[in-house]
């Protein structure tokens, strides 16, 4: 957020008087004593001192996701699985297994803008978790062997969670619907094909352009020292040596002109609805107001989708619509698990019509006024573990070349009015600018079902 | 709250040895654990109200957040097969209007505050929990007590209910996951509880309604019978006070008695059941047989032989070759469900169709193997020590901690468990861990379920034949029992399954590691 914007912020909440206005909250922001140190080759590396939990974890960010890729889709995902597959010195999976047997979680995700490597431990095991993030950063080892194994088991994955998924497919073919240029198109877990035909040396490829010091952050939270931690980090990190230039995707999604529209068969008793509307990429001054939208048709029993889908008509199972932001767009996201025995149109159609109502009138002040505090207690939620400060760490500045204070968030959130919600319905939310799926059984399976 | 292990001193010299010693940190040894007492005294605070109902308060000031709940110590194991689901239904219904407010009206008290409300049930317990900001105590109380003490069971709601319930059901055979696990418990208990679905089957759901429920909630929430717990940011005084108000006048009733224990089986050999699901590319595999009670003294050995055998990630045997060697899952575990009767035990994981029959030899063997073939020293000290690590961070936050104790109350542990875990498991012996696979691990007599295309037999020709002793008959007929069905009439369903996954806002997350897919059926999994 711009320090504009920010001022704004501050502004707007004073002038409103909000209910929380009065109320004190002295609310401790662990970040504010967060240290940065950025080593001669690039490497940042944010260390949080947090000496109530007898934990720490420690992630190392990576900036390039599915949204870098270029020919192989899915590759920055088996690259990320390959990281497991041993160094010079150690052997495959004998990273995970030296911090398994030290009670730790070793853990890896990749998205449309990140890979990220985590390792939570008690935090006397913090220095071996820093060697060995270091160890394969340095002497990666891949082989074609470890990599025809690794490709078999992404393929699994990619069936337990996409081929064999209904949610997964919907999901798959909204994405595909809803970007026509820019690579959000793919998968995260890529098209089989490609994972299918990827090669070692392309992975090598994809290491060296992207796994290079000045591209990775490297966040520290809970118990520890930080004088020794970016001493440590300072040595076994240092000797990486950084790229020139790490190349971007230069696409940009153009326009959208008119409402796309898609229909997915599988066999399903349940079919799902889903819906994405093009909407702004991180740090968009729009993001606080989608976000109080996103609480008010979808966070518990009084939001407006369950009321309506769920307990008054009885036609959905669940239904949700959020802002998801991703660093080069965003979307906001609908989806509904529709009742066997209901119908998937009318579904939509209950489903837009609340859509409408947020464009056509302002919410309710209370409606606001609820939205506004789950998301203030999200953040609070959100201070509970070193694994969660160690990704807010990572995750804001990653995404934002800085960590958004707590009390700035919390300003920011108290500023949305009502006719904010409803002005970002308007910008973002309409027909001509959404994509439409339904999931539903082949018309055979359906009768077969319907005859049970 | 949780207790600061160890002084910085130690710390620091960990840290400087690691800052010269030229050898790699992962060939020096383990630095020694920092252990404390897990649960601090003065944080803790316990009492018990002249009417019975025990209190257990955890001061953690951290974070300006307050969790509370009442756990009753009877649930789902109290119903008859025929009732399945009663439980589940019951403790949706309290929320669903408590007090002087419908079920809106509640929702809207609870959602103001940015605050959660849940009511559920397991076999073993029914629970109702709220957590919001610890300025908000009020309200938070106000609807716990109403929730417990006050609930309206309506009619019309108790049709929305069953019917919610009854879709869910259905849209639960959406998920092969879900039709294995439930494949399975019914293969191991046909006759029992256990075998039946935690919020009920279609015919069981069909009949349940408001009367029932309110009938179940008098039986089951009394406060003899019941913990009440409160965590964060509070001051025991000040909440001993507040339960006093709000919950000293609640009634005591009788306890009901435990639900029956399953009737000892007298397997005769493998059990094959198939649930056709002729659209996946992969199928879902579960092996085992019923295992053991949350209070069965051999727990701890047993999880130790668990996290060898599968549970234990990537140093687990199971993973090591079905995923690491021979990249023929994504994810492979193993594990015993503890309940208050003996819960599963078995191995899950998933692989392409024409490695069904394949996967499951490989399983059948390593279960036999861990017979023959024991722990080393060295594989149980890994087990050992990933227990004990697992444990600290396991408890990180005070809710963790405070619903461990809940836990120790229901099933009548002692109350020290938390502290003395680590001993425990560290006190086991190798020949402890060998006793236990040959007492619990019994492969012979396991049941296999596969959900996947029953009409490809010839592409994956099922696990080998059954052993002989006249169960390949018993297995043929489960088999054609099965395949038969059309896969919409395989047991399915689930307890509500979750909404369409709202994606994670910043960046929808995929793991390289899935969480080993649950075994043989939920389980708090907590051995200690």
């Amino acid at each position: 957020m711009s320090a504009a914007r920010w001022l704004l912020a501050l502004l707007a909440n004073a002038l409103l008087a909000t209910p929380w206005a009065g109320a004190a909250w002295a609310l401790d922001d662990p970040a504010a004593r967060m240290r940065k140190t950025v080593l001669d080759n690039g490497l940042t590396l944010l260390t949080l001192e947090d000496r109530a939990t007898p934990a720490a974890s420690l992630q190392v960010w990576v900036k390039v996701g599915s949204g870098d890729e270029a020919r192989y889709t899915g590759i920055a995902h088996l690259f990320e699985h390959m990281m497991f597959r041993g160094t010079k010195r150690l052997g495959p999976e004998a990273h995970e297994r030296l911090i398994e047997a030290r009670g730790g979680r070793v853990n890896a995700f990749t998205s449309r803008d990140v890979t990220v490597y985590f390792g939570d431990v008690t935090s006397e095991h913090l220095p071996l978790v820093i060697e060995l993030e270091a160890e394969r950063l340095r002497h990666l080892d891949m082989s074609a062997e470890s990599l025809e194994s690794e490709r078999e088991v992404v393929l699994e994955e990619r069936r337990f969670r996409t081929e064999d998924s209904p949610q997964g497919r919907l999901f798959e073919a909204l994405m595909a619907l809803a970007f026509q240029a820019h690579p959000y198109r793919h998968p995260t877990i890529g098209w089989r094909s490609d994972i299918e035909k990827v090669d070692v040396e392309t992975c090598r490829r994809f290491f060296e352009t992207y796994y290079a010091p000045n591209n990775l952050v490297v966040a520290v939270a809970g118990d520890f020292d930080s004088e020794e931690v970016i001493e440590l980090v300072r040595r076994h990190f240092g000797p990486l040596e950084a790229a020139e230039r790490i190349p971007r995707n230069p696409t940009v999604e153009p326009v959208q002109q008119g409402e796309r529209r898609s229909t997915v068969h599988f066999g399903v008793r349940a079919p799902l609805f889903a819906a994405a509307w093009h909407a702004p990429p991180s740090g968009h001054a729009d993001a606080e107001a989608l976000d109080v939208a996103s609480l008010i048709l979808s966070s518990g029993r009084t939001s407006r989708l369950y009321r309506r889908l769920v307990y008054e008509e009885q036609q959905a199972l669940s239904a949700v619509g959020s802002y998801w932001e991703l660093q080069n767009a965003g979307v906001f996201y609908a989806s509904a698990g529709v009742r066997p025995d209901a119908d998937v149109a009318k579904v939509e159609r209950l489903f837009f019509e609340e859509i409408d109502r947020l464009r056509d009138e302002p919410v309710t002040e209370a409606e606001l006024d609820k939205a506004k505090r789950g998301l203030e207690v999200d953040l609070v939620n959100g201070l509970a573990t070193a694994h969660a400060l160690a990704s807010r760490i990572g995750r804001d500045f990653v995404t934002f070349g800085e960590v958004r204070p707590l009390e700035q968030r919390l300003e920011a959130i108290r500023a949305v009015t009502a006719a904010d919600v409803q002005r970002v319905a308007r910008t973002w939310l309409v027909p001509e600018r959404r994509s439409v799926v339904h999931l539903v059984a082949p018309p055979a399976a359906a009768a077969d079902g319907a005859g049970e | 709250m949780i207790a600061r292990l160890a002084p910085a001193i130690a710390a620091a010299f960990l840290f400087a040895c690691a800052a010269f010693q030229p050898t790699p940190a992962w060939e020096r040894p383990p630095p020694p654990p920092r252990e404390g007492p897990v649960v601090e005294a003065a944080a803790l605070r316990r009492a018990e109200l002249p009417n019975g109902l025990r209190v257990i308060v955890l001061e953690d000031h951290r974070l300006p957040r307050a969790a509370l709940g009442v756990t009753a110590r009877r649930g789902a194991g109290l119903e008859s097969p025929g009732q399945a689901g009663l439980a589940s239904f019951t403790a949706e219904l309290m929320e669903r209007g408590a007090g002087d407010r419908d079920t809106l009206e509640l929702a809207a008290v609870v959602d103001r505050i940015g605050a959660s409300l849940s009511a559920g049930a397991s076999f073993d317990e029914t629970s109702v929990g709220v957590a919001g900001l610890s300025r908000d105590l009020d309200t938070l109380f106000e609807v716990l007590a109403d929730v417990v003490l006050r609930p309206r069971f309506d009619a019309a709601e108790a049709g929305r209910v069953r019917a919610e319930t009854l879709a869910a059901l259905e849209r639960a055979k959406d998920d092969p996951g879900d039709l294995a696990r439930m494949a399975f418990a019914r293969a191991l208990y046909p006759d029992h509880r256990y075998g039946r679905r935690l919020s009920g089957e279609p015919e069981t759901v069909a009949r349940l309604d408001a009367a029932q429920a309110r009938a179940f909630h008098a039986r089951v929430l009394s406060p003899g019978n019941a913990v009440f717990y409160a965590t964060g940011d509070v001051d025991a005084e000040d909440v001993l006070a507040r339960v006093e108000a709000a919950f000293g006048a609640w009634q005591p009733a009788a306890v009901p008695e435990p639900g029956s224990a399953p009737a000892a089986q007298a397997p005769t050999g493998r059990r094959i059941v198939i649930v056709d699901r002729p659209e996946l590319g992969q199928a879902q595999i579960r092996v085992g047989h019923e295992g053991i009670a949350r209070r069965d003294e051999r727990r701890i050995a047993a999880s130790l032989m668990s996290r060898v055998l599968g549970a234990g990630g990537f140093s687990s045997r199971l993973m090591s070759r079905i995923r690491a060697e021979e990249g023929l899952t994504y994810s492979v575990g193993s594990s015993f469900v503890l309940r208050r009767h003996p819960g599963p035990f078995g191995v899950a994981t998933f692989t392409r169709v024409p490695e069904v029959r394949r996967v499951v030899d490989i399983l059948l063997e390593e279960l036999e193997r861990i017979r023959s073939e024991p722990p080393v020293a060295q594989e149980l000290a890994n087990a050992q020590s990933q227990s004990a690590g697992r444990f600290a961070l396991s408890l990180e936050t005070s809710e963790a901690v405070a619903g461990s104790l809940v836990d120790l109350d229901v099933h009548g542990l002692p109350e020290d468990s938390l502290d003395t875990f680590r001993g425990r498991v560290r006190a086991v012996t190798a020949e402890e861990v060998a006793q236990v696979a040959q007492d619990l691990v019994h492969p012979e007599r396991v049941a296999i379920v596969v959900v996947g295309p029953a009409e490809a037999p010839s592409r994956w020709s099922g696990p080998r034949s059954p052993t002989q002793d006249g169960s390949a008959s018993a297995a043929k007929k489960r088999r054609s029992r099965f395949a038969a069905r059309r896969a919409s009439r395989a047991r399915a369903c689930a307890c509500a399954p979750p909404p369409a996954p709202p994606l994670p806002r910043r960046a929808p997350a995929r793991p390289a590691r899935a969480p080993p897919p649950t075994a043989p059926g939920r389980t708090r999994g907590r051995g200690w």
